[in-house]
């Protein structure tokens, strides 16, 4: 086996591709389609390849068929040939070829299986008994500036820190291709990038083949150089970056996002080829173009007109509160410092801040979950301390980050009349079955929450709360983990929510949605409050955006970059900066809006 | 009185002994026994363990129970731990009075279950020193080592990296129901109501959890299996490579020696002493 091995290694392996599929298909047993239907892909060595295309269209299907999980250990219909670093796929066993072909799972936390960062490097060179596995570890965890984690507990360690610790884990067999399943949907805009420079490392320095599925377009636009397109387990093209995102119609109908600068050039002018990817290319792009700035100006003068209506009844009054947790090593570990704030009807409050940075447990705080260490907390003129919070619940709903948290019955139904019934207060089902339709849940409403995709997931959760009539309603990051659909229909359903809510608080990285739907932005440091004030002031900010760890939607900065002011909010804001020669296509400005 | 109640309701927050938990398990402290092999800490164990059974003179028993008080305290055991030790005892010694008395039993009846009692605690401090200050790496290793399954002593450490993860999930589980649920009005006699109403909690909480769990063990498995977890348990080398680090030196021998001179020495001065 091992003669074996090193024959396959002294092959040299420029020449021939790294990775070819001719005419594969898969069905898994029982299933009535194919889930992949004559995929043929060719990926040379040392190429960054990302994989879109919407939910179901097969991506980690086909990426379980790269590293022999189908057809070893999910038995179905493979057909067709793969090759893999010069091995033929059938022939060879699992943990054969995933000594060529590493592979981070969309949920990495679960592949986590060992208690500290150190004991996860090593465990998978130990498991194929290589003798050098501590040294193998150890340059794992130096390729990704691991080394200061080294002894760490993996509880200890941050959502971003768990992902390049479940690459050192895979990194450590030292594989000639890396896949990536989805590496931002879990993790914040700062720290997705941060994984992003180290797959370029990796990818630039240490020669690895690296595959990401991926959906945010703009990090596809920075990082790949080729784009595989797959639509209903087929691949629809395969086409360099540029030429890929330029394909704006196209992704548009299979529900990707491009870009926003690619967005806005198109929308300046929807008949060209070929459109600006980047930030750096739009600057260059936009400047042939005369500036048009009193369109801009006129819109945000509209909109401070509109939020400056009437004075109103503060829900949540925080006095000088602070909250810190205690530690393993039973000292008090500060969050929240003399938070001094008014929360006010039709507020629509966005927390930003980059993680640990206390939005979690600011809303924790309202929901009375926690109380204040020190400080005064009024929630609906309820002191906190005093009111449990089930007392609280009767004004105030709470949605977890992880929609999984919230389904404690075995149907999404029960869930939604938890509340109500537990109150005896459940005398009319047509509510429940409003609110049920109102959020599109009549398919599955008999069905148990954890076997939902992310979106439904959502709209299950957001359901959960209506059905609580609250005067509040606190979300923390409600659009991480869903594709550009998921998240557009989760904006339409928070705007719904305006005339029913009092007051909604949102904890989120997504700073388009911030952009498109807060009238009202805290930003959070080190647990402090540095800056209270509307979306449109905050992007005016780039100082401010750098030291918070935040980063502004590509519109804005490019707005900075090219002098319009105040910057655009959204796609179609820098494209009206412009004048345009081209026909507006109202569609599109629609769909981006 | 209010504070008081609130300040010892505080101590039994969910929030503490998940803190208490976190601190025995992943402490990390340099105990007396710490230091030991794990192979010969099991094995000493499984002898200190078994043997009050079989031992029925109180002087003995006496004297084994003060080197398993002087460990326990060596361990730095977790206060709560030895909290619930102390009710489990004192409820039990309350039963016992309780018993006889009621069904007319004599004195002699109660002492007979006292050196149970006894017998009960030499044996559980045994267990906490032991295990409170074994790391639980050292024991799946050690396990493995004495010939168990790699599945079973994978599971031990599994259990040790998931502990911390089930525990947070089970605490936003329990925040779940309280978000959505309605606490008794009055807190009736003693708190009794609210404290049924969070016991009733604490257990219904664990059905999502097992549900969750099941649902994330599906990349768990996939992911054992392209590391190379399966190919570990028909090969030697990596069980050899993991337990090359296992040593025994004079010190665990000298452990081993001196226990043994030690119940030597109990029994042999137990024949001369007897209650």
């Amino acid at each position: 086996m091992i003669e074996e091995l090193r024959h396959n290694m002294a092959k040299p392996s420029h020449a021939a591709p790294i990775l070819e599929l001719r005419q594969v298909g898969f069905r898994y047993p029982g299933a009535e389609a194919d889930s992949l239907r004559g995929i043929s892909l060719t990926v040379e060595p040392g190429e960054f390849v990302a994989i879109a295309g919407t939910n179901g269209s097969g991506k980690s299907t086909l990426c379980k068929c790269l590293n022999g999980l189908i057809p070893h250990y999910y038995v179905g219909d493979l057909t067709g040939h793969i090759e893999i670093a010069g091995l033929t796929a059938a022939n060879e066993s699992v943990s054969t070829l995933s000594r060529k072909v590493a592979y981070v799972f969309q949920d990495f936390e679960n592949q986590l299986v060992r208690p500290t960062v150190y004991d996860e490097a090593i465990f998978a060179p130990l498991n194929f008994g290589y003798e050098d596995y501590k040294s193998r570890g150890e340059r794992a965890l130096a390729m990704l500036g691991l080394q200061h984690l080294r002894d760490r507990w993996i509880w200890q360690l941050s959502g971003g820190q768990k992902h390049l610790t479940a690459l050192a884990g895979v990194l450590s067999l030292d594989p000639d291709i890396l896949i990536i399943d989805e590496p931002v949907a879990q993790l914040d805009p700062h720290h997705a990038r941060l994984i992003y420079d180290k797959l370029k490392v990796l990818n630039e320095q240490y020669g690895k083949t690296i595959i990401v599925i991926e959906h945010h377009t703009e990090f596809i636009a920075e990082y790949c150089s080729k784009v595989v397109l797959m639509d209903q387990g087929t691949i629809r093209w395969t086409k360099p970056v540029k030429e890929a995102l330029s394909s704006v119609q196209e992704l548009a109908e299979l529900n990707i996002l491009p870009p926003q600068v690619t967005m806005s050039a198109y929308l300046l002018d929807p008949n060209k080829r070929d459109y600006p990817v980047t930030l750096e290319e739009a600057e260059a792009y936009f400047r042939q173009f005369p500036l048009r700035p009193e369109a801009l100006q006129d819109a945000a003068a509209a909109q401070l007109k509109k939020d400056n209506a009437g004075a109103v009844q503060t829900l949540a009054d925080f006095r000088q509160v602070s909250y810190g947790y205690r530690t393993v090593t039973r000292t008090i570990h500060p969050v929240i410092q003399n938070a001094e704030l008014q929360l006010r009807e039709d507020d629509r409050v966005a927390l930003v801040g980059n993680n640990g940075a206390g939005k979690s447990t600011l809303l924790k705080l309202i929901s009375g979950l926690i109380k204040p260490l020190s400080g005064m907390l009024t929630v609906c003129g309820m002191d906190t301390r005093q009111a449990s919070p089930e007392k609280l619940a009767d004004y105030v709903a709470y949605i977890h980050q992880n929609p999984e948290e919230m389904f404690i019955e075995d149907t999404v139904r029960k869930d939604i009349e938890y509340f109500l019934k537990s109150r005896k207060l459940l005398h009319d089902p047509s509510f429940i079955d409003d609110i049920v339709d109102r959020l599109h849940l009549q398919e599955v409403q008999h069905r148990d929450g954890r076997l939902l995709s992310g979106g439904q997931q959502r709209r299950a959760t957001l359901a959960i709360a209506l059905a609580m009539r609250p005067a509040v309603i606190l979300l923390d990051e409600p659009t991480a983990s869903l594709d550009a659909a998921s998240r557009r229909e989760l904006s339409g359903m928070l705007i719904e929510l305006r005339d029913r809510v009092k007051l909604t608080v949102i904890a989120t990285h997504d700073m388009q949605l911030v952009a498109e739907w807060a009238n009202r932005v805290i930003v959070l440091h080190d647990g402090e409050i540095v800056m209270d004030t509307d979306p449109l002031s905050l992007f005016s900010q780039p100082g401010l955006l750098r030291m918070t760890g935040l980063v502004a939607p590509q519109a804005t900065t490019l707005s900075h970059q090219l002098g319009i002011r105040p910057p655009a909010m959204s796609a179609a804001q820098v494209a009206a900066a412009f004048n345009c020669s081209g026909e507006r296509e109202e569609g599109i400005v629609q769909w981006n809006s | 009185m209010e504070l008081l109640k609130r300040n010892v309701l505080d101590k039994i927050s969910v929030e503490n002994i998940k803190l208490e938990l976190m601190r025995t398990a992943f402490g990390r402290q340099s105990t007396l026994l710490g230091k030991l092999d794990p192979r010969i800490l099991i094995i000493w164990y499984s002898v200190f363990a078994v043997l009050p059974w079989f031992i029925h003179n109180e002087a003995v028993l006496a004297g084994l129970l003060i080197p398993m008080i002087v460990f326990t305290f060596f361990s730095k055991v977790s206060p709560l731990v030895l909290l619930i030790m102390a009710i489990g005892l004192l409820s039990e010694v309350t039963y016992i009075f309780l018993a006889s008395f009621l069904f007319g039993g004599s004195l002699e009846g109660v002492w007979a279950l006292l050196v149970l009692t006894l017998k009960i605690l030499i044996i559980s401090l045994a267990s906490i020193a032991v295990f409170s200050s074994m790391d639980p790496e050292k024991l799946s290793d050690a396990m493995l080592s004495l010939g168990m399954p790699s599945q079973f002593s994978f599971g031990v450490s599994y259990g040790y990296r998931m502990l911390p993860i089930l525990i947070e999930e089970y605490q936003n589980l329990i925040h779940s129901y309280r978000l959505r649920g309605k606490a008794p009005e009055r807190k009736g006699i003693l708190r009794l109501r609210s404290l049924l109403y969070m016991i009733k909690l604490s257990m219904i909480a664990f059905y999502p959890l097992i549900l969750n769990t099941a649902k994330r063990i599906r990349t768990t498995v996939e992911a054992l299996e392209v590391r190379g977890f399966t190919y570990s348990l028909v090969s030697k080398d990596a069980k050899r490579l993991k337990l090359a680090y296992l040593r025994v030196t004079w010190r665990d021998l000298l452990f081993l020696v001196l226990s043994l001179l030690y119940a030597v020495s109990l029994f042999w001065a137990g024949s001369y002493i007897h209650f």
